[in-house]
């Protein structure tokens, strides 16, 4: 069967030692941004992009990829011992997880937030491997006309998928969209909205966009908000969940693998939503409801494995479609962009080591974070007693390296500082980044392509309903919009995010 | 002491090179600056760090590879043509593109002949010009028959507005009558996937991204331009033979620098740099880029600049381009 050779095509990339040794240190930084609250996967996958600029492309992306699903794992470890969320994704690990350390049973909390995150990790490369090979044949149907379309379903997905108000999402969504459309437009050559500014005639970078972003502005907010890191007190010898304990976690980790990998592959999803949803279906099936929130231990399995297959799930659309269905995926395109590949259907077939040779690291990951996270949890431990004072100044100076490197431009540095400015005063209306970033990169791509497309067919506008592939993707964003607007639904998703 | 030595030996030094006159002035006494006017990994950025190191070894001075990207090249042009004139700042850039601005753009904030002070050529490497392979023709003539039969059908994938591709489809639509339209695309990396994924059918690219697609069939080449065969498929005809208009269209790279810098200095720099591209290494390299070295006098680049201004001002005015 093609999927075995394909993955044994993977497993052949990803065992070269340059790419274990850099999947290695993909899940060690992971865990270590897990860990320490304040900063975010998306942060430190912002900052380490340019650095990825001279590495081959597979190593990039499997190191990159390791940040991502690395992070879910250590930010459970802080939330169960803490109490402060690592990540967003790791929020709900907090009700049960804490509760389950004040118990002094710390050491089962959090071997089974680990267990719980191998077992969606293996299940989910699985599902990525499979669910790619029948997407594959889109590669040779997508012209124009389909991606215009398809850029719509991103971002409408962007808007229905967003945490918080509709209304904030659009507007960040257009906001993205207009400074994307900053530079020389392609279909006339002609420069738009540069001020007369020669260095704005490519646009304004991504990576300065991203790093002041998601870097300082998450940084500044950070300082803003002093956090209570007090620890309690842990044993490592305690280790192991009991018999009983994994008994009653099966069910509760194969229903939250299955959650978060529906979820992750959703524009919009991803981690955070999909620890939610696990938490929530886990609370409704249960027979003894009261005990979540007291220290259930299903309650930090199953929203554990979704967050992990969703994580991990949410590189279906980029790697098949080229669409990025969230923030860091937004990110993962822009890695491949600096190594001059345009992501798309065409990433599988014209470059097979790198799409196999992620998906393969994927796995190896995982198994690398459970190594990582068990035996050596002391030390992550001790990492949360570095002060921000150290720390910050040094993750600004790399922000600050990170950009000039691209293109050994002082501006850039400027432009991430602006940025970085409005990150903050978005953060502070309570705007999310992330919708604004998918505006930012699909947002030119869109107009391109949708000119393109006329230009093409000689100026009718049918050519997006008459194709078949175009006209169904028009119809999915139809759909989510109406979702969107029904008043049941409404209701529905405020709750989901009350929660 | 020491310092009294040294003065010593520096007055004794001023009165040597005093004797030795003009050849003061072709001393580098500072680090010299190659700025590429284009994001690096580009023709242009691959030769000045190649170049760089090794004049660096013969003018002993370092050498800084310096990137100002930006469309057309005007951002890094712009910066040599305001830097002093004293040789210590050189623009690789490609010389159609640049010969090209001053009729596309009307508010170039530098003059490309007076501003900017001709070094030397270094290399040209020629486009490939092939469709798709479910287009019906082999050759440009059957090409030309094919619109002809179905006007309106072919599309043309260029590298961007007012790029040198889309001067050459330009040109091709006027002198042979071809009615294909020309969709633009970021760079000729894109324009390549569009034409193998039949999104747009025909195409003129640097050869050397282009000859893997031929070679493997996901395109059928027609014909190269300029002069000499491709050693990867020699069965296409040339430009040359078949006598097209622009038959030298391609990339052509070479080295300015700023205006005011003295003829001697250009005429040093022009030296060394000839000598370093008469290295086996660095001709090697740019046979492996596809490209055949060109290097010549300053006033060969200087001619060659004043034909390619003509040469594309006239096909841009036909159109009316304008990129301000």
């Amino acid at each position: 069967m093609d999927l075995f050779a394909n993955l044994a095509t993977g497993f052949a990339v990803a065992f070269t030692p340059i790419n274990l040794a850099f999947c290695f240190l993909g899940v060690l930084i992971g865990t270590l941004v897990g860990v320490l609250p304040g900063i975010a996967p998306i942060t430190t996958i912002a900052i380490l992009l340019p650095f990825t600029f001279s590495l081959p492309p597979a190593s990039s992306l499997i190191m990159l990829s390791g940040i991502f699903y690395g992070a879910q794992y250590g930010g459970s470890t802080t939330a169960i011992l803490v109490n402060v969320p690592g990540e967003s994704s790791a929020v709900v690990t907090c009700l049960d997880g804490h509760q389950m350390a004040r118990q002094g049973r710390a050491g089962p909390a959090l071997a089974m937030a680990a267990i719980a995150s191998f077992v969606a990790g293996t299940i989910a490369t699985i599902i990525i491997a499979t669910a790619s090979v029948p997407m594959s044949w889109l590669a040779l149907k997508f012209a124009a006309a389909e991606y215009f379309s398809l850029m719509v379903l991103g971002l409408t997905g962007a808007v229905v998928l967003a945490h918080g108000s509709p209304a904030k999402a659009v507007a960040m969504v257009l906001m993205g969209l207009l400074l994307g459309l900053v530079g020389i437009d392609v279909n006339s050559g002609l420069p738009r909205m540069t001020l007369g500014i020669g260095e704005l005639g490519d646009g304004i970078g991504f990576v300065p966009v991203a790093i002041g972003l998601f870097g300082i502005a998450e940084l500044a907010v950070a300082l803003g908000s002093p956090q209570d890191r007090s620890l309690l007190a842990f044993k490592a010898r305690n280790l192991w969940p009991s018999r009983e304990d994994i008994r009653i976690c099966i069910a509760p980790i194969l229903r939250g693998t299955a959650i978060g990998s529906v979820l992750g592959v959703l524009p919009g999803g991803g981690a955070a939503l999909s620890s939610f949803a696990a938490y929530a279906v886990e609370k409704k099936v249960s027979r003894t409801p009261e005990r979540f929130g007291r220290g259930a231990i299903e309650g930090v399995a199953s929203p554990e494995a979704a967050n992990n297959a969703g994580a991990q799930t949410s590189f279906i659309p980029l790697l098949t479609l080229g669409i990025p269905g969230n923030a860091i995926m937004a990110l993962m395109v822009g890695a491949l962009m600096i190594q001059g590949i345009q992501p798309g259907p065409q990433v599988m077939t014209e470059q097979p080591q790198l799409f196999w040779g992620v998906i393969a690291s994927m796995w190896l990951g995982n198994l690398m974070l459970i190594v990582l996270n068990l035996p050596m949890i002391g030390l992550w431990v001790s990492l949360l007693r570095i002060p921000y004072r150290v720390m910050f100044p040094a993750i600004v100076l790399f922000c600050c390296i990170g950009t000039y490197s691209i293109n050994n431009s002082v501006f850039d540095i400027w432009i991430m500082l602006l940025f970085g400015l409005l990150g903050v005063f978005l953060i502070k209306v309570g705007a999310e980044p992330a919708p604004f970033v998918l505006g930012f990169i699909l947002g030119p791509l869109m107009e391109e392509n949708f000119r393109r497309a006329m230009n093409l067919s000689r100026g009718d506008p049918m050519v997006f309903v008459e194709r078949p592939i175009s006209a169904v993707l028009l119809l999915m964003s139809l759909a989510l919009l109406v979702i969107l607007i029904l008043p049941a639904v409404r209701a529905k998703r405020e709750q989901v995010f009350q929660e | 002491m020491l310092t009294r030595r040294s003065t010593l030996g520096g007055i004794l030094l001023a009165a040597v090179s005093l004797g030795a006159a003009p050849a003061a002035a072709q001393n580098f006494t500072k680090q010299v600056n190659i700025i590429v006017p284009y994001a690096p990994g580009g023709s242009s950025d691959i030769l000045a760090r190649l170049i760089g190191p090794k004049l660096s070894e013969a003018i002993g001075q370092p050498v800084i590879v310096e990137n100002k990207p930006s469309s057309s090249g005007n951002v890094g042009a712009d910066f040599v043509a305001r830097a002093p004139g004293d040789g210590h700042t050189l623009l690789i850039t490609d010389v159609g593109t640049l010969a090209s601005t001053p009729n596309l753009f009307k508010k170039l904030s530098f003059n490309v002949q007076t501003d900017l002070v001709p070094v030397g050529m270094v290399m040209f490497a020629p486009y490939l010009f092939a469709v798709h392979p479910s287009v019906p023709a082999a050759s440009l003539q059957e090409l030309i028959a094919y619109d002809k039969a179905n006007p309106g059908k072919l599309n043309v994938a260029t590298s961007g507005v007012g790029s040198v591709q889309h001067l050459t489809a330009l040109v091709f639509t006027k002198k042979y009558g071809i009615k294909w339209g020309i969709v633009p695309y970021k760079g000729g990396a894109a324009a390549v996937r569009a034409v193998v994924a039949n999104e747009s059918n025909v195409i003129f690219n640097g050869a050397i991204a282009t000859q893997p697609f031929v070679v493997q069939n996901q395109m059928k080449g027609l014909a190269v331009s300029g002069d000499k065969k491709l050693a990867a498929l020699p069965n296409l005809p040339t430009f040359k033979e078949m006598d097209t208009p622009v038959y030298d269209t391609g990339s052509w790279q070479g080295f300015f620098t700023s205006k005011g810098t003295p003829a001697p200095m250009v005429a040093r720099l022009n030296s060394e740099i000839r000598k370093v591209l008469a290295t086996p290494e660095v001709s090697k390299r740019i046979v492996d880029l596809g490209g055949e070295l060109k290097d010549g006098t300053p006033e060969d680049l200087s001619k060659f600049v004043t034909s390619a201004i003509a040469q594309w001002g006239e096909v841009i005015k036909a159109e009316g381009l304008s990129l301000d």
